[in-house]
């Protein structure tokens, strides 16, 4: 028999009951009370127990119903949370499925299912928090502002939300990117804009933000990091457009200086790197280090450079400008600028006080100046240099009638003859000239309302000057001619008296006077004494060859005389009139006989012959000039004479002896006029230049072969 | 037209058509060699009256000189010093001055030719030289002045310039003068000339005197031995003077014209005369050129003693 649980409690309790109540008690003996007291005792013990376990079971019920109730709130929570609905809906019917131990059993892996789902989901929903929370703080900036996390939204698990989060996150991954990109950008071009001008790309870029200098770490992609990098690039692009503007100064001032000087286009290549960007804009300039400041600074010395060689050639121009200005006033015969005044500005200049193209200005406009008063000056100066050449042809003319050897056939003697002509025609017409040149000058005086300078004088008192000259020259002619005649006056009445000519009036044959001047160191100035000998040293070849030697000898040696050329013989050959003053060579001065020791018969004879004509050459003899002992030659010479055979003392021989007295009057050479007045004559000249007789050929026989005649 | 007397000499045939400028006699033969202003040198046989040899240059000839009997030197007025070989007709440049040539010598002692020129300067030249100017010229000397005459005796030289100049040279030490001095002449020299006896040389002026001069200055050495020696003047006289006793021992009869040279024959024995224009009066009509040779007769040139006079001859 199976015996029922409860029946076997029962039967247990019972039997226990029995025990209790027959055996024991019974054998106890407990009294009523007591066993009543004790079965209600038990009784309620019994109660108690059963109402435990009632309870018990109550609670376990209660929790059970608890359980599941918590279970579907926490099922509802968690669909509601995400959104879903959740795969049975038990709560909804009231149908129940079973005991509640079944509607648990039911539930809890309903449960279990959500809350794996809740969590697989929530996961997501951390894992795209995080992925945000990451990504705005990259966006935010690294170490910079580190923000909470964002806590989730347990109510809202739902996919739309994941959803939203999920776009937020793309949004801000674009946008990470996006930032990225700017940065790369930025720093490309600020890459870019250093290599330009030459800066460090790190320095600058670690002074935006440390972080970017490091390609492979992580770096700020913050707004401020951003926004200075911006502000950066910017900045470097200020710089860099001043600088090429700076540059691109630089540059035309090379054109127009390289324009202004003409500078070789060898020198231009250099440089021509840069003005080729003369127009460029700022980004199509990009050759690394074409801005740095070394290459700025290094066109700028050249632009320096230039700058000076510019100043150096103003420099040149202006001095250049300032000799033409001298050089128009001195061929006007202007007086120039004062010389101290050009060179205070031309240290000006240097200094850079002034700026040289003033000044250059200022010379333009003198100079052109100038030239208008020059242009209005050039009439009057021809006259005044044909007048000026016209003075000079007359002093030479002067001079030249003086030289009593101008006729000779010497190196040029026909130019010379021919030069005298046109100066006397030239000479004639100065008068005439000096007056038309007065007139106008008068005429351009008053209408400039200024002077006419030349080199500083007034040309018309220059020009009176000139006239005061002439008068007085001529007045001068005048008294000479007045004292020569005078002279012959008196020459002629010793004649008279003494019957002695001192000079032949004509020569024999169209000879012509005497010309040749003394040779070498004789001067042709001093006095001569003794009845104005003429000497000279040619030897006479025909008629009119005087031996005077004696005479000669000791008027030479005792006074050491030479003769003085006539300077006022007219040299026409026909005429042949002598001055009373210069005779002819060897004329004898007187013809008296010689003294005792001639045995000579002949001498005789010759005394009264005035006729210098008729007396035959002598030949003419050395004697031996190392002693001057005068007695010896004369003697000597008495001698020679003696010894001469007949053949050659055909005719008469004048025998000179010293004159008892010297009756004529001593003669003074008439002095050539003192014409140091006018400026123009040349200084006198004691010398004359000797020539052989074979030069004068030479000369001659040139000028005939020459079929150019002056 | 004057004619002269006989005794005038033989005139030459074939004179020179201009100026005669110089001539000379040869030391070995009876050759005279004549300079002239018609650009020409002429070499002459005075024996036979010919005209050996012609040489024309560039311009007047100033001076001439023998060497050899088959050569000698001319100079002129184109500035060139020639040599003129005579039986070949040949003639080389053996230099120039920079100005016409006036005087030519050739010495003997130093075996050079020595040349001096209105370009104030006296040239040495080799004549042995190799071609060329540049080779030939041994030294060039500057003087005062434009050189008017030379003379060599022996090792010496003188020249005489204008301004009355006498240089007076060792031919062995050309680098400076021995004696410088002055003219002792007051006018232009003409001519200078030394003694055959080397003691000392003779220089004339245009006005017609003659002053001797001794090299060394001592006075033992002066007045002593001038010699006899002629001289030509423009009067177209020519003089035979005995310098010791300082007389003229002879005159020749006038020629036609200036004598422009003188030239003794080697043994002293002829005496050529060149009638010719100086141009001492500038350019006018002339006697035309001839050249005299005539026989030097001892009468005439040795020196007489003082006193007696010379019978009439």
């Amino acid at each position: 028999m199976a015996k029922d649980p409860i029946l076997q409690v029962e039967t247990t309790c019972g039997s226990l009951l029995y025990e209790l109540q027959v055996i024991i008690w019974d054998e106890v003996g407990e009294t009523e009370t007591d066993r009543d007291k004790m079965l209600l005792e038990l009784e309620r013990e019994c109660l108690e127990v059963y109402r435990r376990k009632v309870d018990q079971a109550n609670r376990c019920r209660a929790q059970l119903r608890q359980a599941i109730a918590d279970a579907e709130a926490e099922l509802a929570a968690i669909c509601s949370a995400m959104g879903e609905r959740p795969v049975h809906n038990t709560r909804q019917s009231d149908q129940s499925l079973g005991s509640l131990k079944q509607e648990l059993g039911t539930i809890l892996p309903e449960l279990e299912e959500m809350q794996k789902r809740k969590t697989e989901r929530r996961n997501q929903f951390l894992f795209v928090l995080e992925e945000i929370e990451n990504i705005t703080n990259d966006i935010k900036g690294q170490g910079e502002l580190v923000l909470p996390k964002p806590p989730i939204d347990e109510t809202d698990l739902s996919l739309r939300k994941l959803e939203e989060l999920h776009c937020h996150l793309q949004a801000l991954e674009k946008e990470k990117s996006d930032r990225v990109e700017t940065i790369r950008k930025h720093l490309c071009t600020l890459y870019s804009h250093c290599s330009v001008l030459g800066m460090d790309f790190n320095e600058v870029v670690s002074q935006v933000n440390p972080t970017l200098t490091d390609p492979e770490g992580p770096r700020s992609l913050s707004d401020h990091t951003i926004d200075t990098l911006d502000a950066a690039v910017q900045k470097l692009r200020e710089v860099k457009i001043q600088r090429m503007q700076k540059l691109q100064d630089l540059a035309t001032t090379m054109l127009e200086l390289w324009n202004l000087m003409d500078t070789p286009i060898e020198e231009q290549q250099e440089y021509q790197h840069i003005t080729c960007n003369i127009a460029a804009s700022e980004h199509e300039i990009t050759q690394a280090n074409s801005l740095s400041q070394d290459f700025i600074k290094y066109v700028e010395a050249e632009v320096v450079r230039l700058g000076e060689v510019k100043a150096s050639k103003m420099k040149e121009l202006v001095m250049k400008k300032r000799s033409e200005l001298e050089e128009i006033c001195r061929k006007t015969h202007m007086l120039p600028v004062s010389d101290s005044a050009m060179d205070q500005t031309i240290v000006a200049i240097e200094s850079g006080i002034v700026d040289a193209t003033l000044v250059l200005e200022h010379l333009e406009q003198h100079i052109s100046k100038v030239k208008e008063e020059a242009l209005s000056r050039k009439e009057i100066l021809e006259k005044v240099e044909k007048w000026l050449s016209a003075c000079d042809e007359e002093s030479w003319l002067e001079e030249y009638n003086r030289d009593d050897n101008r006729y000779n056939a010497g190196r040029g003697a026909h130019l010379t003859l021919k030069r005298a002509e046109k100066a006397r025609n030239l000479v004639n017409k100065l008068p005439v000239m000096v007056e038309a040149l007065a007139s106008k000058t008068i005429v351009w005086e008053q209408e400039k309302g200024i002077e006419f300078l030349y080199d500083g004088i007034r040309l018309l008192s220059m020009l009176e000057e000139y006239n005061l000259l002439r008068q007085e020259r001529e007045e001068e002619h005048r008294r000479q001619r007045d004292h020569k005649k005078l002279q012959g006056q008196l020459i002629a009445e010793q004649e008279a008296l003494y019957g002695s000519k001192p000079s032949p009036s004509k020569p024999l044959g169209g000879k012509k006077a005497p010309r040749m001047s003394t040779g070498g160191a004789a001067t042709s100035r001093r006095l001569s004494l003794g009845a104005g000998m003429h000497q000279t040293p040619k030897p006479n070849k025909k008629a009119d060859q005087r031996q005077a030697e004696g005479a000669l000898s000791t008027g030479r040696r005792g006074l050491d005389v030479a003769g003085l050329p006539s300077r006022k013989q007219s040299m026409d050959p026909c005429e042949q009139l002598q001055s009373p003053l210069t005779r002819k060579p060897f004329s004898p001065i007187s013809t008296t006989v010689v003294a005792s020791k001639a045995n000579i018969a002949t001498p005789q004879q010759l005394v009264p012959s005035s006729k210098s004509n008729a007396v035959n050459e002598i030949s003419s003899f050395a004697t031996p000039v190392k002693n001057n002992n005068i007695i010896k030659n004369l003697e000597e010479e008495k001698i020679m004479m003696m010894m001469q055979t007949p053949k050659n003392v055909a005719a008469m021989i004048p025998i000179p002896s010293t004159p008892a007295t010297i009756s004529v009057p001593m003669q003074t050479a008439p002095t050539p006029l003192n014409n140091n007045n006018n400026a123009r004559f040349l200084p006198e000249k004691a010398e004359v230049i000797e020539y052989s007789f074979e030069e004068r050929r030479l000369a001659f026989m040139l000028q005939s072969e020459s079929p150019i005649h002056v | 037209m004057s004619q002269p007397p006989p005794s005038a000499g033989r005139e030459l045939a074939n004179p020179p058509s201009d100026g005669i400028s110089n001539l000379r006699f040869s030391n070995t033969s009876d050759h005279l060699l004549v300079s002239s202003w018609d650009k020409r040198v002429r070499l002459y046989d005075v024996s036979t009256n010919s005209l050996k040899g012609e040489f024309l240059h560039g311009g007047a000839v100033l001076d001439c000189c023998f060497h050899d009997d088959s050569s000698g030197f001319s100079v002129g007025s184109d500035n060139k010093v020639r040599r003129i070989v005579f039986n070949v007709g040949k003639e080389d440049v053996l230099g120039m001055h920079e100005k016409p040539v006036r005087c030519v010598e050739y010495s003997y002692a130093a075996g050079q030719v020595i040349t001096g020129s209105w370009d104030k300067t006296v040239k040495c030249w080799d004549p042995r030289g190799a071609s060329g100017p540049e080779r030939t010229q041994v030294g060039t000397y500057l003087q005062p002045e434009r050189v008017y005459s030379l003379s060599l005796v022996g090792n010496r030289l003188v020249v005489a310039t204008a301004g009355r100049h006498v240089n007076i040279y060792d031919l062995r030490n050309m680098s400076q003068p021995e004696q410088r001095r002055e003219s002792s002449l007051k006018y232009q020299t003409r001519c200078v000339r030394s003694y055959p006896n080397g003691t000392g040389y003779a220089l004339s002026s245009v006005e017609g005197r003659v002053a001797m001069e001794f090299f060394d200055l001592s006075e033992a050495a002066q007045a002593k031995n001038y010699g006899t020696f002629a001289t030509g003047g423009c009067d177209g006289f020519v003089n035979i003077w005995d310098g010791n006793n300082k007389k003229r021992l002879y005159q020749y009869s006038k020629y036609p014209s200036s004598i422009a040279a003188l030239s003794f024959s080697r043994d002293g024995q002829l005496l050529a005369v060149a009638s010719s224009y100086t141009f001492e009066e500038g350019e006018k009509s002339h006697e035309p050129e001839a050249i005299f040779v005539r026989n030097v007769n001892e009468i005439e040139v040795k020196p007489k003693p003082k006193a007696y006079p010379n019978p009439a001859a």
